[in-house]
């Protein structure tokens, strides 16, 4: 299912990314990698708020459509 | 020996932090990613032989955006003696790829291990000798915001530097792919595997130095904030009270709607204003009494009211200041900016592009400079064009001169929150347009770490302060002094020799303009004189204001000392709405050149740099022209 999908507090596994390929690397260079951990810690109008490795980073609900996890 | 050596490490880590610390240099620093964008070098206080350089922030050294670039080329062609390697600690798993990047050059490495407050007081313990000798470089725990450990730290790169011990190789990677990364020629396949292994060498490396009092992310502080200050409903109305709240502290006559309570902004503002009719009239004095020839007595008398008419708004600009500093410290940039991006979006923005904006209500010249950092070069462009919008400090004091004049009876706060709140509308419309009709592209993703809220230093405060306060007093004695001097000068002559002012050269220079501004109400040639000067520096338009509108009357002094009228004599000349199109044009029209100057250096080109000032003329000419058709049909 897709990142976007997700609901406050549910923690799943990244899989896999569907788009540009400069985006792809970053979010790689911020921990965004298959198999890492992403919890929800909030989410808004405009996205969600997610932990990736210890870190909060926020994401527009566009670009959490393009994220997979399991 | 002299060296180099280059402070590198991700966004928002501390690296100008350590920097000031280590240079006594005062650089800008804030809690959001992305303050530095460019380098920055200093000489060790203690050793000037040391020169330190402060790199823009990166993730990682594959560039992404510009001032992750810089901060590659740098470490690649320049080779620093030593790097010291800026880490979290609070956030080690995602710092030490960067880490491990830097290492894989071999340039010799010290790894300052920051924030080492926080770690212990999560309850968390970093083992820095375990971790030195798993990567062969020194590990020295620090805290760069009360400069703790930085004297350790400087030893350890004195030692490594003399030394010129590089980082134990890694042996993560096998054969082809080795060969690939040495060579720089790696497939994107081939990255992703090397990312994979990266991330799993740290996480063994933090498996064996790191124990974590939680094993899961547990609820800090920030998280609660940020379930208010981002929440879904209320995170757009706490956004505008704030910046209510910034204004009302700066301008309000009625502070928190207490009758008669001036708030901290225009308290100090009496005090300063007092304290300089009182010194202008000493002066003058003096001048008088040392039997100095007319002449010299008007132009040292015209000068003090145009300067003088700039100093007394001053502490309502340092007050603005020190609150846009407090709102940057805090963390809340990040989050202002992830707010906005549902609003942005539509505009064909991302919320990134909010963060130059925001800055732009302090100067525009280092906001214009922080649109750097937007990646697309369509956000950037657009960013750019519309920056200046964002009503800068500069020009505070011409609202606050028309307000205290013509809108007195009126509340003031009101007055200037919504000619601010004008600017952000305008620049918005102004981004759908320039979207629709110039660009055609979609919006980029948004993607931010949201930082750890911080209480902000009083020091770091109050270094904005003081770089405001000197930055001001550079330019009274320079740029707006000479202007003064001008001003005078054109104001005092024409060709016969000294005349009236409505003889002058500037009449006759305002008189020739004049024209322009006739459909948007202020067709005087004194009003028009005050956009031309408004170029050169936007405080300018206040001085210019002081000195054809006001002389030192024995009135204008007690009205200006008692908080009244500013300048009793603008009401012969404005009404409220041709008042209010004044504000609006020059709020909207050209920056001044130092704005355009640098424009024109982050477009690259003059081309582009001329259709963005086009446009903003363009902008401000029709908007006051609305406001004084509509203003006038309606009053």
């Amino acid at each position: 299912m897709a990142l976007a999908m997700m609901k406050i507090g549910e923690t799943r596994v990244l899989q896999d990314f569907h788009g540009r390929e400069e985006t792809r690397r970053h979010l790689q260079d911020m921990g965004f990698i298959k198999g890492e951990k992403v919890q929800v810690v909030g989410e808004n109008l405009s996205g969600l708020i997610l932990v990736v490795k210890g870190v909060r980073v926020a994401l527009n609900r566009g670009l959490a459509a393009q994220i997979m996890v399991a | 020996m002299s060296y180099k050596i280059a402070l590198a490490g991700n966004p928002n880590c501390g690296k100008t932090t350590l920097f000031n610390e280590l240079t006594g240099s005062r650089q800008h620093v804030g809690n959001w990613p992305g303050v530095t964008v460019d380098k920055k070098e200093g000489g060790y206080r203690k050793n000037k032989e040391i020169s330190i350089l402060d790199l823009p922030g990166t993730y990682s050294l594959s560039p992404y955006s510009a001032e992750e670039r810089i901060a590659r080329e740098y470490l690649v062609k320049e080779r620093p003696d030593v790097v010291i390697d800026i880490v979290d600690g609070t956030s080690m798993e995602r710092n030490l790829y960067l880490t491990l990047q830097i290492a894989e050059l071999g340039i010799p490495m010290v790894i300052a291990m920051n924030m080492m407050d926080e770690v212990e007081s999560r309850g968390d313990r970093i083992d820095c000798e375990k971790l030195a000798s798993l990567l062969g470089v020194p590990v020295v725990p620090i805290v760069a915001r009360s400069n703790k450990g930085t004297q350790t730290l400087m030893e350890e790169v004195l030692k490594v530097a003399q030394s010129g011990q590089v980082p134990r190789e890694l042996d993560i990677y096998e054969g082809e792919l080795y060969a690939a990364i040495r060579e720089n020629r790696l497939t994107e396949e081939q990255e992703e595997q090397v990312a994979d292994l990266r991330y799993t060498y740290i996480g063994e490396l933090v498996k064996q130095t790191v124990k974590k009092k939680q094993a899961v992310h547990a609820e800090t502080k920030s998280d609660k904030i940020d379930k208010i200050l981002t929440n879904r409903f209320l995170a757009l109305p706490i956004f505008v009270v704030i910046m209510y709240l910034m204004f009302a502290c700066t301008f309000s006559e009625n502070f928190l709607f207490i009758p008669e309570l001036p708030s901290p902004g225009v308290w100090l503002a009496g005090v300063v204003e007092s304290l300089w009719g009182g010194l202008a009239e000493g002066v003058i004095g003096l001048v008088e009494g040392a039997g100095a020839s007319g002449w010299i007595v008007e132009l040292v008398t015209s000068c003090l009211d145009g300067i003088g008419a700039v100093f007394g708004f001053l502490p309502l600009v340092l007050v603005l200041f020190l609150l846009l500093s407090f709102l940057e410290d805090s963390g809340y940039m990040a989050r202002v900016a992830f707010v906005m991006d549902r609003i942005f979006r539509h505009f064909g923005l991302s919320g990134r592009s909010f963060i130059p904006m925001l800055m732009g209500f302090g100067c525009s010249v280092p906001a214009l400079m922080a649109s750097r950092t937007l990646e697309s070069d369509k956000d950037r462009k657009i960013t750019m064009m519309i920056t200046p919008f964002m009503s800068c400090g500069a020009k505070l004091p011409i609202y606050a001169m028309f307000a205290a004049t013509l809108f007195a009876e009126n509340n003031q706060t009101m007055i200037v929150f919504a000619i601010y709140m004008l600017g952000i509308v305008v620049a918005v419309i102004g981004a759908l347009l320039l979207n629709k009709f110039a660009f055609q592209e979609g919006a980029s993703n948004f993607i931010m770490e949201l930082p750890q809220y911080r209480i902000p230093t009083l020091k770091s405060v109050l270094i904005h302060a003081w770089e405001k306060v000197r930055g001001f007093a550079v330019k009274a004695g320079t740029v707006i002094f000479a202007s003064t001097v001008l001003i005078w000068f054109l104001s005092s002559f024409n060709f016969t020799g000294m005349c009236d002012m409505e003889e002058s050269f500037l009449a006759s220079i305002g008189n020739a303009i004049r024209w322009i501004f006739v459909p948007l109400g202020f067709g005087d040639w004194r009003a028009s004189v005050g956009v031309v000067t408004g170029w050169i520096a936007k405080e300018n338009i206040v001085s210019t204001f002081g000195q054809l509108f006001g002389g030192v009357s024995d009135e204008v002094i007690e009205a200006v000392s008692a908080g009244e009228q500013a300048l009793p004599a603008i009401t012969e000349v404005f009404t409220k709405v041709s008042a209010w199109s004044y504000m609006a044009f020059n709020l909207l029209c050209m920056p001044c050149f130092a704005a355009v100057g640098a424009i024109r250096r982050e477009m690259g080109s003059w081309k582009w740099t001329l259709r963005a000032v086009g446009f903003q003329m363009a902008t401000a000419y029709v908007v006051a022209l609305l406001i004084n058709i509509i203003g006038n049909l309606i009053f």
